[in-house]
């Protein structure tokens, strides 16, 4: 499959950008917070990313959302350090060495986990310059999810009005606050929102400017399983590099050299021709450091090393025999000497020596003696050898034949040698190949490539396809059928007169021309749709939270306030043109904590904030 | 014992400017401010952790809810109808076959001799990937 050569043409080679963010500052509220009314915050509670910032009034619009930042967290490294406590977003810098730290308070697209939430929001309130005293003195536009499930809105309300203090909020869906900053007529009229996020992709006709919610529909697939489906697939094409394929590397890639195909087949097929492979991969170049090029021009000097170890190992065992062989030959001049008292008829001082020799008769004695006798033989016999392997070392100096060839009539060196082998065992290959100067360089570069070929479509053309990778639910194209199919002809007809495309996972090169094509295929002959790209599909949702939020100001109809959420429970809510459709359910309020001590080191209390019961 | 928040420390500091780096007193907030979700509702010290989606849908479920309402689960994609195009594990194009031995697809024959020469834990990676994984080992 990579039929590309190594001289091949070098274009289409990318580096990685590894791209690593940097902290952001505490900003200054600013004049413009402080004004007369309260100003409101308008957070967009992503599960990619979260933007928050200022609604200013004013004539200015305003630029862009003060903060911009993933929706993560993690401890510092090396464990829990008491003092830094767990990091935020931007001030993490690099999100990789952190992989398996990184904890979102977000399980699919709804905030499950508050705690992390709450230091989501501190740190936006820090950033953005909060600072009112006892609590946020600010309204707040959050965006949620489409129909989110009561409890978890419950919970978020408990933490916007009881730790911090809020005096009112109003919840939206964040593509339709897009929609109605894209075409402000949006508000009267009707249409399809396709909207595509980290986490899943929500398809919502819209009917008179408000949302028929029960013909909503949710794949629960976007950017991140496209980003993990990448990923897998280099790995296992790849498997040498395993860890340099990060999830931040292949969300740059898809955000980069990834494109949707307008015909996924057709596309397969201009991709098998081999001209067009290689004028179209992209090469994406891992980082590497040449120092490995370094080791194996050494080689030598590693050979070299292992030979002077091998000298150095032979000397010892050299050493060791000699002293031994003085010792025994000691003891057998000892012996000796024994048992010439035995020989010479002194047997008072023989036996003496006999109990101090802790022997018994004369014959233990004179086998004792032929044993030591005969090792002593032995060890000089050794000796010998052994100088003479030696000489044969020092002359033989060919670096390429095993050296461990030479030591087999030594025993002892093999066996003090076997701590050594696992040194050995892996440089032995080494010494095979052969130590060439000039093709590294190439080499290296090329064994350090992606080749990202098919994959640049693959990777996204999961929300069209999820079969791809195992989802058994329809893509967009089929889900946008069933849905149009719900309705009456006329109503079909408006729909699709006004599509709207936004959402970050919607960015790809060739959407709308992928999406115009799939509604060609569904819609009756000759009939007419209208598909629209939001202008900024990342930064609309925030950019229409806070039009709206200026836009209603005044407006008691939609906010909901505190004494509200004390009477009616924190699930209840007010719609209005961007939010859910409110059902009358509710839900237990659930018990405060008990005066159990938690292990999270949180004392016990007599009762959590708000309502005690 | 006042309940406090992981990085509380003594409440009535209320002091914008940070105090020490270790447990700085955010002055917005309520220092006594506990999670009633935290531990769930039945608090304790066995339940201390909070609901995941999963949980937390099963619980939804039991709510009275009309035939009509629109919530969470009800707006899940239905699957689907057509039959799924099949496309080489290895190269993503389109495959006519199948080898018997390891289930992977593939198009051509250079992709089938690259099939066989794979590892075993390379192979269940493909198949994982489009979750064929076969539960008889």
């Amino acid at each position: 499959m990579a039929a590309a050569s190594v001289a091949g043409p070098a274009a289409n080679v990318f580096p990685f950008r590894d791209f690593r963010a940097a902290p952001d500052p505490v900003l200054e509220a600013g004049p413009v917070a402080h004004g007369p009314l309260p100003v409101p915050l308008v957070l967009d509670n992503g599960s990619f990313q979260a933007r928050a910032g200022w609604a200013c009034p004013g004539p200015d619009p305003g630029p862009e959302p003060r903060l911009q930042f993933r929706a993560v967290c993690a401890r510092g490294r090396g464990g829990a350090r008491g003092g830094a406590g767990p990091q935020v977003g931007n001030a993490l810098g690099s999100l990789e060495p952190l992989r398996w730290m990184l904890r979102s308070p977000f399980d699919r697209n709804v905030p499950v986990n508050l705690e992390l939430q709450e230091l989501l929001l501190d740190y936006s309130f820090q950033h953005l310059g909060v600072s009112s005293q006892g609590c946020v003195d600010h309204p707040i536009v959050l965006t949620e999810a489409v129909c989110n499930p009561l409890y978890s809105r419950q919970m978020m309300s408990e933490l916007l009005f009881e730790c911090y203090g809020i005096p009112k909020v109003a919840y939206g869906i964040d593509s339709l606050f897009s929609f109605y900053h894209n075409k402000p007529k949006n508000l009267t009229s009707s249409g399809l929102i396709i909207s595509s996020g980290y986490q899943c992709t929500h398809i919502l006709p819209i009917l008179e400017g408000r949302l028929d919610a029960k013909n909503c529909k949710r794949i629960n697939l976007g950017g991140s399983q496209a980003a993990g489906y990448l990923q897998r697939l280099l790995q296992l094409k790849y498997p040498g590099h395993l860890a340099a394929i990060t999830l931040s590397r292949m969300e740059e890639i898809l955000h980069e050299h990834s494109y949707i195909a307008e015909d996924y087949v057709e596309e397969l097929q201009k991709w098998r021709c081999p001209d067009y492979y290689e004028n179209n991969v992209h090469k994406m170049q891992l980082p590497f450091s040449s120092k490995l090029l370094g080791s194996t021009l050494t080689s030598e000097e590693k050979q070299e090393r292992r030979q002077q170890q091998l000298r150095r190992l032979q000397e010892l065992n050299a050493r060791r025999r000699e002293e031994k062989l003085q010792l025994d030959q000691e003891r057998l001049d000892r012996l000796l000497y024994v048992q010439e008292l035995l020989e010479d008829g002194q047997m008072d001082q023989f036996h003496k020596a006999l109990i101090e020799l802790n022997m018994d008769s004369p014959e233990e004695l004179q086998s004792y003696i032929q044993k030591l006798s005969s090792a002593v033989e032995q060890a000089k016999q050794k000796i010998l050898q052994a100088e003479v392997n030696l000489e044969v070392d020092v002359v033989d100096s060919k670096p390429e034949t095993p050296d461990l060839e030479q030591l087999e009539p030594s025993l002892e060196d093999v066996e003090s040698i076997n701590d050594f082998e696992p040194l050995f065992s892996e440089e032995t290959p080494e010494v095979e190949k052969p130590v060439t100067t000039v093709q590294p360089v190439f080499n290296l570069a090329a064994y350090h490539q992606l080749f990202v070929g098919t994959e640049r479509i693959r990777a996204p053309e999961i929300i069209f396809q999820p079969s791809l990778i195992g989802e058994e639910q329809a893509g967009i194209a089929e889900t946008l059928q069933y849905i149009l199919d719900r309705y009456p002809k006329d109503v079909q007809e408006m729909l699709v007169q006004n599509v709207f495309l936004t959402g970050g996972n919607m960015m790809y090169p060739g959407m709308k021309v992928r999406i115009e094509k799939e509604l060609l295929e569904m819609r009756p002959f000759q009939s007419s749709f209208q598909v629209q790209l939001a202008s900024n599909p990342v930064l609309d949702a925030w950019y229409g939270a806070r039009d709206w939020a200026l836009d209603h100001l005044e407006d008691s109809e939609v906010w909901i306030t505190r004494k509200e959420y004390e009477e009616k429970g924190g699930e209840y809510f007010k719609e209005h043109c961007a939010s859910n459709i409110y059902v009358p359910i509710r839900l237990p309020k659930q018990a405060s904590r008990s005066s159990e001590a938690p292990a999270s080191g949180k004392g016990s209390g007599a009762s959590g904030g708000g309502a005690g019961e | 014992m006042e309940a406090m928040s992981e990085n509380k420390m003594v409440p009535s500091d209320f002091s914008t400017g940070p105090m020490e780096k270790a447990a700085k007193p955010l002055p917005f907030k309520d220092p006594n401010f506990v999670h009633s979700g935290h531990g769930g509702a039945v608090a304790g010290k066995k339940n201390r952790t909070w609901k995941n989606l999963k949980q937390i849908l099963a619980a939804e479920r039991a709510l009275p809810w009309q035939l009509n309402d629109p919530n969470y689960f009800s707006i899940d994609a239905p699957p689907s109808f057509k039959p799924a195009k099949k496309y080489s594990d290895v190269s993503g194009l389109l495959a006519n076959y199948t080898d018997p031995q390891s289930k992977l697809r593939f198009s051509t024959i250079e992709e089938f001799s690259y099939i066989r020469r794979l590892p075993s834990d390379v192979v269940t990676g493909y198949l994982a990937l489009r979750k064929a994984t076969s539960i008889v080992p």
